[in-house]
């Protein structure tokens, strides 16, 4: 999935995308723990890129608390350690590695290349299982001479034996925020749709690391297009009472209820493509009118009144929020074909985001607001694009291998997850901004429109 | 169920001529628009079709499936161009068909759909098939069959008919579908 020197030269012309902003880089690896310059304990830095040099030794399981040893295996340390890679700050050291963190070991976990090392023992009472770190602090400790043993970081977790996974994925979170300062996205989940038999989609979540699927709703029906509220709250449409309406959750944990159309509104036509303001209180979504034309409204869920932003007798849809519920982005064909478009949320101050390209839709707000993804054609292919607003600048992420669609992004605004049909089906993958590191997360039928959450 | 309101419905339609005599004939047509590019005045509040249920009448075996016939016959598929709800010369023909046999069976009711190739986003292909089906539903009324007859739903690129991945299969997936609601 590599990018082609074609490729490359493509995005040349103005379109190379840079780095993950720069707040969120991560500190170079000597910033842990200075190391005394000119001294043997200095890594390579460049090898790694400027990744800290991680240790990961199998924990030590308590003896007597009927722990399964494979099981810890496979549903953690494998998890973790497929976690830290992923996060991308750290380099797992490999080869020739000490099997424990003690006084003695200091030195060949130096040599090794280490700056961290986790030690970890796992300890089970009753279904709880217990998981306590301490992380090595590989130079300050030999610094002092190994005679003491020196930590970055220490913590417990606990929880039942089945949350296993999730203990993982929160230990790497917490890395990352100690090495980086932003919180990582191991511990997030994806919801997207997922086709069951033709005509027929519902709704799946899996985590971050395509393990773990649910199933959210089980209608039977054509059921698209969730939104996830920053409390785990789900929206979407579903056909299931023969017309498009919009159903989902007006508090976290409870049933699913029509959301719209309600008894507080007028006349009421098809709905598409609801999205939950950043504080949760209000959807916008698209209702198509009588006349075949589509316009943009927002519903405050506890009142059930609507405003409609959009009106002109236009396609208007594909609404998606600035992280302060200040503004929507959406997608109208006005000009002719559609383009994105961005106005206040009273549906004043409309102006046209793209200009390239005669197809432009689906945009996706970046969590901190500086950033907008989008779908465009692009010699013949839906490619994602990313539309940097401090440039005005759109630049391309990823390139012609196949269709690229929805684009929803991560947490930590590093990845976007969409649905592409790369592969042959179309299934959910996720990205970098560069559009270099390509990861498949389903292998279902057929799935589409996932969006990226920490909330559930 | 449903062949018991077919029948129903169709013998008020076919049996019934003192019902059908006293009903408010269909309004005088509209010349069939073109594109659908402003905003119009709201639409009336779509009523449910006013069907005497007083007076079922038995529907024998035959015209019953004189009924089916004749609608397999006329409610062919309509198509579109990409990003198009304009209704092509093409498929003038078959929207004829379908309103003569609209006017035929006065209580035949039809659900357009609007649908589209797998190309572009999920919900901009959802507001495209509303847009193809209203088309649809514009221009049978513009040959005399009344919208409260005529139902509207899009699905977008949700259903295609055709797998290829190729301009063959997107042609017969950007379609209007015409389905018998009775």
């Amino acid at each position: 999935m590599r990018r082609t020197l074609m490729g490359t030269l493509l995005l040349a012309t103005g379109l190379a995308l840079s780095g993950p902003r720069a707040s969120a880089q991560p500190k170079p690896a000597g910033q842990a723990a200075p190391a005394k310059p000119g001294s043997q304990t200095e890594v390579t830095v460049d090898v790694r890129q400027g990744k800290l040099g991680l240790g990961l030794p199998k924990p030590l399981l308590a003896t007597g608390a009927g722990l399964d040893a494979d099981g810890v295996n496979s549903n953690f340390t494998e998890v973790l350690r497929r976690d830290l890679e992923d996060a991308g700050p750290f380099a797992l050291l490999k080869d020739k590695l000490p099997a424990t963190v003690e006084a003695s070991t200091v030195k060949p976990w130096l040599d090794a290349g280490a700056e961290w090392v986790l030690s970890m023992k796992v300890a089970k009472t009753g279904e709880v299982v217990t998981v306590t770190l301490q992380v090595l602090d590989v130079k300050a400790t030999a610094q002092g001479e190994g005679k003491q043993l020196r930590y970055a970081f220490s913590k417990n977790y606990s929880g039942n034996t089945s949350l296993l996974r999730r203990i993982a994925h929160t230990m790497a979170d917490d890395l990352v925020d100690r090495l980086t300062g932003d919180r990582g996205i191991a511990n997030t989940r994806i919801v997207f749709v997922r086709q069951m038999a033709p005509g027929i989609k519902e709704l799946f979540q899996v985590d971050r690391d395509g393990a773990n699927p649910i199933e959210l709703t089980r209608y039977g029906s054509l059921t698209l297009s969730p939104t996830v509220a920053a409390d785990g709250r789900l929206a979407y449409v579903t056909y299931k009472g023969g017309s498009p309406e919009i159903w989902g959750q007006k508090k976290p944990g409870i049933p699913h209820e029509r959301l719209y159309p309600n008894s507080s509104a007028g006349a009421q036509g098809s709905c598409y493509a609801p999205v939950w303001s950043p504080d949760g209180k209000r959807l916008a979504f698209t209702q198509s009118d009588r006349r075949g034309n589509s316009d943009i409204v927002v519903l405050d869920v506890q009142t059930g009144r609507v405003r409609k932003l959009t009106d002109g007798g236009f396609i208007n849809t594909e609404p998606s929020w600035n992280p302060a519920g200040t503004q929507i982005a959406f997608t109208s064909d006005r000009e002719g074909g559609p383009q994105v478009y961005l106005m206040e949320e009273d549906g004043s101050n409309v102006r046209r985001l793209t200009v390239e390209g005669s197809y432009n839709a689906s945009p996706a707000w970046s969590p901190n607001g500086a950033m907008i993804a989008y779908v465009s054609r692009f010699e013949g292919k839906f490619d994602l694009f990313v539309f940097k607003l401090g440039e005005g600048k759109a630049y391309q992420v990823t390139t012609g291998v196949a269709s690229s669609e929805s684009p929803a992004w991560s947490p930590d605004e590093r990845r976007l997850v969409f649905s592409s049909n790369r592969g042959g089906s179309m299934q959910i993958w996720t990205t970098d901004l560069s559009g270099n590191t390509v990861k498949r997360l389903t292998e279902f039928n057929f799935c589409q429109s996932a969006k990226w959450t920490r909330s559930r | 169920m449903r062949s018991v309101r077919n029948l129903f419905i169709l013998g008020s339609s076919l049996g019934l001529i003192t019902v059908l005599g006293c009903k408010k004939p269909e309004p005088t047509p509209e010349p069939p628009p073109a594109t659908i590019t402003k905003s119009e005045p709201p639409p009336a509040e779509v009523k449910t079709p006013t069907v005497d249920t007083t007076k079922p009448v038995d529907m024998s075996a035959a015209k019953y499936a004189e009924f089916q016939k004749a609608a397999s016959a006329a409610l062919k598929d309509i198509n579109f161009d990409f990003d198009r709800s304009d209704i092509r010369d093409a498929d003038k023909p078959k929207l004829q068909a379908i309103a003569s046999f609209m006017k035929s069976f006065g209580s035949a009711r039809i659900m357009i759909e609007g649908h589209c190739d797998e190309r572009g986003t999920v919900e901009y292909n959802l507001a495209l098939g509303d847009r193809r089906a209203f088309a649809a539903q514009n221009y049978l009324s513009g040959l005399g069959v009344n919208r409260d007859r005529m139902g509207t739903i899009s699905y977008g690129k949700e259903k295609p008919k055709a797998m290829g991945q190729n301009e063959e299969s997107f042609f017969i997936n950007r379609r209007g579908e015409f389905k018998l609601q009775n």
